[in-house]
């Protein structure tokens, strides 16, 4: 199948100017500023192919939505080459769009001040969704997205979870083959949430949807995607699945023991010191959290039952969300 | 074709948001129309005291007058985009705009309608056919064609320059003052020209052509025909205006950064 997405060597540079403090740095600013050039993307390279759902996830400043705006046709990019759907996004902008659904989460595509349906409306005209094709299509998605009952009322009167199943259908109206959601589920409930991850699924499934996805919430995307495409400061420094990422990162399990008496890091250190074990105290007193290959549990267990008196023990696993912590803390991947 | 459909709908888009607001749309019909009454009211008075101003009668600079308004009433219903590096750069509207398979600009136009501006261009009908029956002017079938043309000349004119002045914004994002400053100058168009010095004419014919708004097509019917190579220049300026003010948009667009999230 062909890819909807080969992005090589991608790059964009910001010139900025850092302004020096003080009345007097300002009129030296007046005169000479300090540009620095700041590298947002830096040199990014990857595929994607027809129907993938990826995950695209980085920290604030990460360069994510500079990155969806090159692919969607929204900056040019400094160098590199971006060919999406076949296209040169920026060369052939509008003939490229009719080809991509964009979703931003913290932006509204719909007019403010206009009942739904006649957002929807205008954008069938811009998008030139025939008759018959809107009525197949967005019937569907109405129905499923469950918005059918505030098709008449402005959007200025929905509350977020109501507009973001707007946006979403909004962004369907002319059934591209690609998607672009940068922080889709941003300040929903979990309710909504899983109703948009439903129906991302199923567009995914009937129409082999391409779908590229940024988020906070790693929910989302153990939801949804099988593949995610880490990056930091500019550059990808994971892409792969995200279940190769858990075993290689998160094999092991956490126990989080709370005791009756209080004990100090140095016996417990001592207690296991054969095994290889952290420890690190939690939040509340006496509680303390050990990090533990699956095969130690029963034997870390058993060692520290015997000694302490317990109120209480709990296994987890490893969230993939600490696992994210820990790849940005150490700032590349290993394995 | 498209782009035509598509502006319809955007126009129907626009009277049912605004016939959604019944009083809002009373009060602000009510005060459109105050406010022309109070334009007319208020050019009579000043010109009661010309009579006569290098050459032209007072009669004729109310009939110029007359005319600015009508192209200047076109330009404010769909060109009126002063906010536009407020709301679309600043913003960040300009992202969901670059992602329709429509030209921005366009886009943006339809966007910022107003379409009761166009009370305007009444005001100054109104105006040219008093000054007109006053000055006893002949008109022929065909005037209406030309002053129909030469309405559309001025109204690029102005849309060019202020479409111009907006590109700014894709290349410095500070705010500026120079759409103020602008309106002022504009303003100078609707004067006989030659009460100004040589530098002022030079300017207002050639760099920011506010004069093919004004003075120079009223000439015409006016019957100056020592103006009339200016006069029918109008839709030309407006054209080579225009396509000089979309040719810089399409520039800035290149350049556009994008408002950070």
């Amino acid at each position: 199948m062909a890819n909807a997405i080969e992005v090589e060597q991608l790059r964009k540079e910001f010139k900025s100017y850092s302004s020096r403090s003080g009345l007097m740095g300002a009129f030296r600013d007046l005169f000479t500023r300090n540009y620095k050039i700041i590298r947002a993307v830096n040199d990014i390279s990857f595929t994607v192919k027809q129907g993938e759902m990826v995950g695209y996830i980085g920290e604030n400043g990460a360069g994510k939505s500079t990155t969806i705006k090159m692919l969607t046709g929204i900056l040019t990019p400094t160098s590199g080459k971006i060919i999406v759907n076949g296209m040169n996004p920026h060369k052939e902008r509008e003939k490229f769009v009719q080809t991509i659904g964009v979703v931003f989460g913290q932006r509204s595509q719909l007019w403010w001040d206009i009942a739904v349906q006649e957002s929807f409306r205008l954008l069938k005209k811009v998008y030139r969704v025939s008759d018959q094709a809107y009525k197949e299509h967005m019937e569907h998605v109405i129905e499923t997205l469950d918005i059918g009952p505030l098709l008449d009322k402005p959007v200025r009167k929905l509350s977020l979870g109501q507009r973001m199943r707007c946006e979403l259908a909004a962004a369907l109206i002319h059934n591209p083959p690609l998607l672009f959601l940068d922080e889709p589920t941003i300040g929903l409930d979990v309710l909504v949430k899983l109703k948009i991850r439903k129906f991302l699924k199923e567009i995914n499934e009937k129409y082999n949807t391409t779908i590229l996805l940024t988020t906070h919430d790693i929910s989302d995307i153990e939801a949804l995607c099988e593949r995610v495409i880490m990056l930091d400061e500019g550059k990808i420094i994971y892409d792969g699945s995200l279940q190769e990422l858990k075993t290689n990162w998160g094999e092991g399990k956490q126990i989080q023991f709370q005791f009756a008496q209080e004990v100090i890091q140095e016996e417990l250190n001592i207690l296991t010191a054969d095994l290889k074990v952290q420890w690190q105290a939690g939040e509340r007193v006496n509680v303390w959290t050990a990090y533990v290959l699956p095969t130690d549990v029963s034997d870390v267990i058993g060692r520290v039952v015997a000694k302490y008196e317990m109120k209480d023990i709990n296994i987890n696993e490893i969230s993939t969300e600490e696992i994210i912590r820990n790849i940005y803390e150490e700032g590349a991947v290993h394995g | 074709m498209f782009y035509v459909s598509v502006f319809f709908q955007y126009m129907s888009q626009y009277l049912k948001t605004k016939l959604q607001y019944r009083t809002d749309l009373l009060v602000e019909f009510f005060s459109d129309l105050m406010f022309q009454a109070v334009n007319l009211i208020f050019i009579l008075v000043v010109f009661g005291h010309t009579q006569v101003l290098n050459g032209w009668t007072r009669d004729e600079i109310i009939f110029i007058y007359g005319f600015f308004l009508v192209p200047f009433a076109v330009f404010g219903a769909f060109f009126n985009i002063w906010d536009f590096n407020e709301r679309y750069i600043v913003r960040g509207e300009m992202d969901r705009v670059l992602t329709r398979p429509v030209h921005s600009l366009f886009q943006i136009v339809l966007e910022r309608m107003e379409l009761e501006s166009l009370l305007g261009a009444i005001t100054g009908i109104i105006i040219m056919i008093y000054a007109g029956s006053r000055l006893d002017l002949v008109f022929h079938w065909y005037d209406i064609f030309i002053f129909i043309l030469f309405v559309l000349g001025g109204t690029l004119v102005y849309a060019g320059i202020f479409i111009s002045l907006a590109t700014i914004s894709f290349w410095s994002d500070a705010r500026s003052s120079i759409m103020p400053m602008m309106y002022n100058i504009g303003n100078y168009g609707r004067y006989p020209i030659d009460i100004y010095n040589r530098v002022i004419r030079y300017i207002l014919t050639w760099i920011l052509p506010f004069a093919f708004v004004g003075v120079y097509p009223s000439a015409y019917f006016l019957g100056k025909k020592e103006w009339y190579g200016y006069a029918f220049l109008t839709p030309i300026m407006g054209l080579i205006f225009f396509t000089i003010a979309v040719f810089l948009w399409n520039a800035g667009v290149k350049r556009y950064r994008g408002a950070g999230n």
